[in-house]
C-alpha cells in the first residue's frame, strides 16, 4: 500500500454521507445478492434459512420473467423514443425560438409537473381517458365513436410518456441552450442543409443532455410497476410488477432478489452500450467537440 | 433559421405543453363536478372541497407527508452540504469516484433500491419502520442536494475565503460568514428538490413505511386502486395550485428548471451566442 497524498482534514466532512452510502446503497445491493441464494423468506426473529440455487434455476426456467423483461425493455424503448421525438423540437423551440422574455414562463410550465405528485399525474391522465371521461365524451360529441383505451398497454405508454417527457425536455434544453447561434448560422450559410446541421452540430453538441435524458427516462420506465399496475389492465404486467408481486403478494423474497439483480444487470449493460454508442457517434460525426 | 421551420418548432412546443396540461386542467375542472368519477354530465358543486375539509383521510396523510419530507429534507441539507464541502478537498480522481457512488441511488430504479433496503433491514431484524423509511428517503434525495451545492462551489469564487483566513478569521467564522452565503442558492434549491422528491416518493414509502401508516402517495395509490372519490380531485387541484406558487417563487428567486437538475448553470449565464 502506498500513500498517494496526505488526506486533507476538511475532506472528512464527507464522511457521514460516505457512511450512509455504504449502509444504504452498497450494503443493500450486497444483501440483494445474498438473498438471491437464500432458501426461504427471512423475517425478523426467524432462524437462518439456508442456501439454495433454486431461485436462479427457477428464474432461468421461467418463461414469464423473460417475456416480461423483454416487454419492459420494449416499453422503455418506445417511451424513450417518443420522448426524444417530442422533446427535441420542444426543447429547440424553448432554447432558440421563444423570445428570451418568455423563456422563463415556458420553463415554469415544463417543470411544474415535477412539483405535483407523480401519482396525481397518473390519476389525472386516467381521469381524462376513462370511459365517460373528458376525452371520450369530446370524441363522441364530434361523432367519433371511440372506445376508452384505459387498461391497455397503450395507456401504460401514454402515462409513462406523460410522466417522463419533462425530464427529457429539460435535459435537451440545457444542452441545446449551450449551442452558439453563430455556429448554426455558420453551418447553414456554408451550405449545410438542416438535416446535416442537425446531425453534425446539434446532435453531437446535445449528446450529453440526450444521454442524461435517456438515463432519466429509460431506466425508471423499465423498472416501473405502478403505472402498468394502475392503467395497464390485466395484460399490462411488466417486469417491475412481477418483482413487486414477489414482495407484496407471494412473499418470496429470494426469488424477488434474483429478479431484481438480473434487472439491474440488464439495465447496466444497456446503459453502458448506449453511453458508448453516443460517444462514438459524437466522435465520428462531429469530431472532437 | 427560416420562419417556417421556427413556426413548426413553436407549434411542437405548444402541442407538448397542451399534452402536459390538458389532464391537469381537466382534473381541476372535475374537482367542481358533482359525479365522483370525473364523468359527465357536468354539474357545478364545491361539495368535494367540503368532503376534503371534513371527512376525508387525505388531509391527515398530506400533513404526515409534509412533516416527514421536511424532516428528510433538513437532514439531507445538513449532510449534503457537509459532503459537498468535504468533496472540494478530495483529489479530482477520488471526487469523481465518490460522485459516481453518490449517483447510484438516482440511477438504480427505486423499486430495486426499496427492495434491497427492505432486505437489509429485514436481515438486521427491524423491517419496516419510521427510521428505515427515513433512511431510505434520505439516501435517495441526498444526491440532489450534493449535486446542487457542488455546482455552487464550482461556480463560486473561493478567494474571499482565503482572504478571510489570512485576515485572521477562524475556520468556523470563515465557513459561516463567507462560504455559507456563497453556497446558499445551491442549498435552497437542494432543499426544495429534496422536499419535493421525498414528498412524491411513492415507491420507497410503499415498501418502507411502517405497517398501517400511509403517507400521501401511498394513500393516493390505495384510493386509485380501490375506486376513488372526487375529494382526490379537489386535493389534486389544491396541490397543483401550491405547486404553481412554489415554482413561481423559485423562478423569481432565479432558479431555472435546468439548475434544479444540476445540468445548466442557470438562466443568468448563457454560453455561446
Amino acid at each position: 500500500m502506498k500513500k498517494k497524498k496526505k488526506i486533507q482534514p476538511n475532506s472528512l466532512w464527507a464522511l457521514p454521507s460516505a457512511g450512509l452510502l455504504l449502509l444504504l446503497t452498497i450494503a443493500p445491493l450486497a444483501m440483494l445478492l445474498l438473498f438471491s441464494f437464500m432458501n426461504r423468506n427471512m423475517f425478523a426473529g426467524q432462524p437462518w434459512p439456508g442456501w439454495t440455487m433454486g431461485n436462479i434455476t427457477r428464474m432461468m426456467a421461467s418463461g414469464t420473467f423473460w417475456d416480461l423483461l423483454l416487454r419492459s425493455l420494449r416499453t422503455g424503448l418506445i417511451v424513450t423514443v417518443i420522448c426524444i421525438a417530442a422533446a427535441y423540437p420542444a426543447a429547440w423551440a424553448m432554447a432558440k425560438v421563444v423570445p428570451e422574455k418568455r423563456r422563463g414562463m415556458c420553463m415554469i410550465l415544463v417543470i411544474l409537473p415535477f412539483f405535483t405528485s407523480q401519482l396525481l399525474l397518473i390519476y389525472a391522465m386516467m381521469n381524462l381517458i376513462q370511459t365517460g371521461g373528458l376525452l371520450m365524451t369530446a370524441l363522441n360529441a364530434i361523432g367519433i365513436p371511440a372506445k376508452s383505451f384505459l387498461y391497455t398497454n397503450a395507456a401504460t405508454v401514454l402515462v409513462l410518456v406523460y410522466e417522463y417527457l419533462p425530464y427529457m425536455i429539460l435535459c435537451l434544453y440545457s444542452s441545446i441552450e449551450g449551442i452558439g447561434d453563430n455556429l448554426i448560422h455558420a453551418s447553414l450559410i456554408l451550405g449545410a442543409n438542416k438535416v446535416r446541421t442537425f446531425t453534425h452540430i446539434v446532435f453531437p453538441m446535445s449528446a450529453p443532455g440526450l444521454l442524461s435524458g435517456i438515463l432519466l427516462v429509460f431506466v425508471p420506465v423499465v423498472g416501473s410497476f405502478v403505472e402498468p399496475g394502475l392503467v395497464g389492465g390485466s395484460n399490462g404486467m411488466m417486469v417491475g410488477s412481477l418483482i413487486n408481486s414477489q414482495y407484496k403478494d407471494n412473499l418470496n423474497m429470494g426469488y424477488g432478489a434474483v429478479l431484481s439483480c438480473v434487472l439491474l444487470i440488464v439495465l447496466c449493460v444497456i446503459m453502458a452500450i448506449i453511453s458508448f454508442a453516443t460517444k462514438k457517434a459524437q466522435q465520428s460525426i462531429g469530431g472532437d467537440v | 433559421m427560416s420562419k417556417g421551420f421556427n413556426w413548426a418548432m413553436r407549434i411542437c412546443l405548444w402541442i407538448v405543453l397542451l399534452f402536459m396540461y390538458i389532464p391537469i386542467i381537466a382534473i381541476i375542472g372535475m374537482s367542481f363536478n358533482k359525479t365522483s368519477y370525473g364523468m359527465f354530465p357536468y354539474v357545478f358543486t364545491t361539495q368535494w372541497y367540503r368532503v376534503l375539509a371534513t371527512t376525508s383521510n387525505l388531509p391527515a396523510a398530506c400533513w404526515l407527508s409534509i412533516k416527514f419530507s421536511a424532516l428528510v429534507a433538513v437532514a439531507a441539507l445538513i449532510i449534503g452540504t457537509m459532503t459537498s464541502f468535504g468533496l472540494q478537498y478530495f483529489s479530482p480522481k477520488m471526487a469523481k469516484r465518490f460522485n459516481f457512488v453518490m449517483q447510484l441511488p438516482i440511477i438504480i430504479p427505486w423499486l430495486v433500491t426499496s427492495i434491497s433496503i427492505l432486505l437489509l433491514f429485514t436481515f438486521m431484524g427491524s423491517g419496516r419502520s419510521y427510521p428505515v423509511m427515513f433512511l431510505g428517503n434520505l439516501i435517495v434525495v441526498l444526491p440532489y442536494v450534493v449535486m446542487l451545492v457542488n455546482n455552487r462551489f464550482v461556480e463560486m469564487d473561493r478567494t474571499p475565503e482565503a482572504a478571510a483566513r489570512l485576515l485572521g478569521a477562524g475556520p468556523m467564522r470563515v465557513f459561516c460568514d463567507v462560504t455559507l452565503p456563497g453556497i446558499m442558492p445551491g442549498i435552497l434549491a437542494g432543499g426544495m428538490m429534496a422536499l419535493i422528491v421525498c414528498f412524491n416518493n411513492f415507491v420507497l414509502q410503499y415498501y418502507l413505511s411502517p405497517v398501517a401508516v400511509d403517507t400521501l402517495p401511498v394513500t393516493v395509490f390505495t384510493r386509485i386502486k380501490s375506486g376513488y372519490q372526487a375529494d382526490l380531485n379537489a386535493l389534486s387541484a389544491i396541490i397543483i395550485l401550491i405547486a404553481v406558487i412554489i415554482v413561481v417563487i423559485m423562478t423569481r428567486l432565479g432558479y431555472s428548471g435546468g439548475s434544479l437538475f444540476g445540468m445548466s448553470s442557470g438562466s443568468g449565464k448563457q454560453k455561446g451566442d
